[in-house]
């Protein structure tokens, strides 16, 4: 069972540069500053966010499944579920896909360890500022390298039927195995698709096999559905 | 050839504020134009019908995206009033009914045209806007008035027939879809959109530039146009205030 995240010297440093990226004075390299993420980095970094995240790793331990290249769809910071996934799965690379530009530069700060240095190849964690729901990821892989093993969306709720991405990548991504989750909390604003159940979700994102399916209430009090299958 | 279009459709406004938007046209315009309203109930010479064939995609309840009106506009092959298309060489002013014109409209067709402008709301904070992006919400654009010349949006209306199920499903205004897919507040000036300058369109309701000029309910007759929608009204709501300003 997977109940904590590793609290490593690495992870330590990181997370410390994402408070001074947020701080106050502080503007970043390419002139941006970043103090108005304050509190976007504080709902990323709750007992609720944590939970759900573990629990995908839980699972996916449970079903003995060997993940080596993921895709991450609307992963906001990635701040928990990137360490975890190398951690504890041995993944070997992670992209995410945002819309919020922000989030790309506060990604790659939380999980600086992981990212592509100079001269060293893609590195373990990318971010690219894209709408799944509009463009293909697959135009974001690189020529010749493998296609994802997982696609994770832990952000259902905020976004078109999945069904919709399926389509627009048909062809591009192989047959990978998905990961999603989404909840019934229909009091936010931008929870524009909620779903009544984990049912729900299977329903609206086609599968044809599904191998788990389970639903948990979250530190928040927050009803999560999860769903994998493909 | 300058047009001036608005538009009319529902209950939410009654037929004199299109008579008195146009008044106020002819009132403010010291270069030649034609005024045109689209409108489900066309009667006039200067009535164009609003088209339908988006309407199947907008979903009442949810009321998400109720403005998709506006986007018929956008259409290259628009067809005027007196039934001809118009010529390549339009230039297209929208304005929304609710609206106070204060200055000469000149100054908007003398703008430069490289790009489609809309308004900016200078109004809002935006580390707001930032900070919200991705909730939908806090959108830093406002589709009241839009200046555009034949054929430049285009690439909104091909867009928007292309995606029409995921956008109404996921935009809760014309606004907010805008501003996700053809502005970039964190890169004003190179958006497919561009914002008109500061102190050129405030809102009655939220002031006009953030955070040193924001007194609500306050005429700003030296600036071009005062706006009066809000943001929070859906489809229906109109509270009138505009009148006792007319």
């Amino acid at each position: 069972m997977v109940d904590y995240i590793k609290f490593t010297p690495e992870l330590a440093n990181d997370w410390k540069s994402v408070q001074t990226s947020i701080s106050h004075h502080h503007v970043s390299a390419h002139g941006w500053y970043y103090k108005h993420c304050a509190k976007r980095v504080e709902d990323a970094s709750t007992h609720s966010q944590l939970e759900s995240k573990l629990w995908i790793i839980e699972e996916v331990i449970k079903l003995n499944i060997n993940i080596d290249r993921v895709a991450i769809l609307a992963g906001w910071y990635a701040n928990f579920i990137v360490p975890l996934l190398i951690d504890e799965l041995g993944v070997s690379f992670i992209h995410n896909f945002e819309i919020d530009r922000d989030v790309q530069y506060l990604s790659y700060k939380f999980n600086n360890r992981y990212k592509s240095q100079s001269g060293m190849g893609l590195g373990k964690y990318k971010c690219d500022i894209v709408d799944v729901m509009f463009d293909p990821i697959g135009k974001y892989m690189k020529m010749g390298h493998p296609n994802f093993d997982l696609i994770i969306n832990t952000s259902c709720e905020h976004m078109f039927p999945m069904r919709n991405f399926t389509k627009l990548n048909k062809g591009f991504l192989g047959n990978p195995l998905y990961v999603l989750q989404s909840t019934d909390e229909d009091k936010y604003d931008d929870h524009i698709n909620c779903v009544s159940g984990p049912e729900d979700l299977i329903q609206q994102s086609d599968f044809t096999e599904v191998i788990y399916s389970g639903t948990k209430e979250l530190n928040n009090g927050m009803k999560r559905f999860m769903v994998i299958g493909r | 050839m300058n047009n001036i279009l608005c538009m009319k459709w529902g209950d939410k406004y009654d037929d004199s504020y299109v008579e008195k938007l146009k008044e106020q046209c002819e009132a403010n315009c010291s270069v030649p134009f034609k005024f045109w309203c689209f409108t489900d109930k066309p009667e006039k010479d200067w009535h164009i019908p609003i088209p339908t064939t988006l309407d199947e995609f907008y979903d009442e309840d949810r009321g998400f995206f109720w403005a998709y009106r506006k986007c018929y506009m956008f259409r290259p092959d628009l067809i005027s009033g007196d039934g001809k298309p118009f010529p390549d060489n339009s230039k297209f002013l929208f304005l929304d009914l609710d609206v106070i014109i204060h200055q000469d409209l000149k100054y908007f067709f003398d703008l430069p045209d490289r790009k489609p402008w809309i308004v900016r709301g200078w109004w809002n904070d935006i580390e707001t806007v930032k900070r919200n992006y991705a909730k939908y919400v806090s959108t830093p654009l406002n589709s009241s008035v839009i200046l555009w010349n034949k054929g430049q949006m285009m690439p909104v209306w091909d867009h928007i027939k292309e995606h029409a199920e995921v956008i109404f499903f996921t935009y809760p205004s014309l606004d907010n879809y805008f501003a996700h897919h053809w502005y970039n507040p964190w890169e004003e000036d190179n958006g497919f959109l561009r914002g008109f300058p500061q102190g050129d369109i405030y809102s009655w309701y939220k002031g006009n530039i953030f955070p040193d000029d924001m007194k609500k309910k306050k005429l700003r007759d030296d600036l071009m146009i005062c706006l009066f929608n809000n943001s929070g009204y859906s489809e229906g709501d109109n509270d009138g205030e505009i009148k006792k300003l007319w």
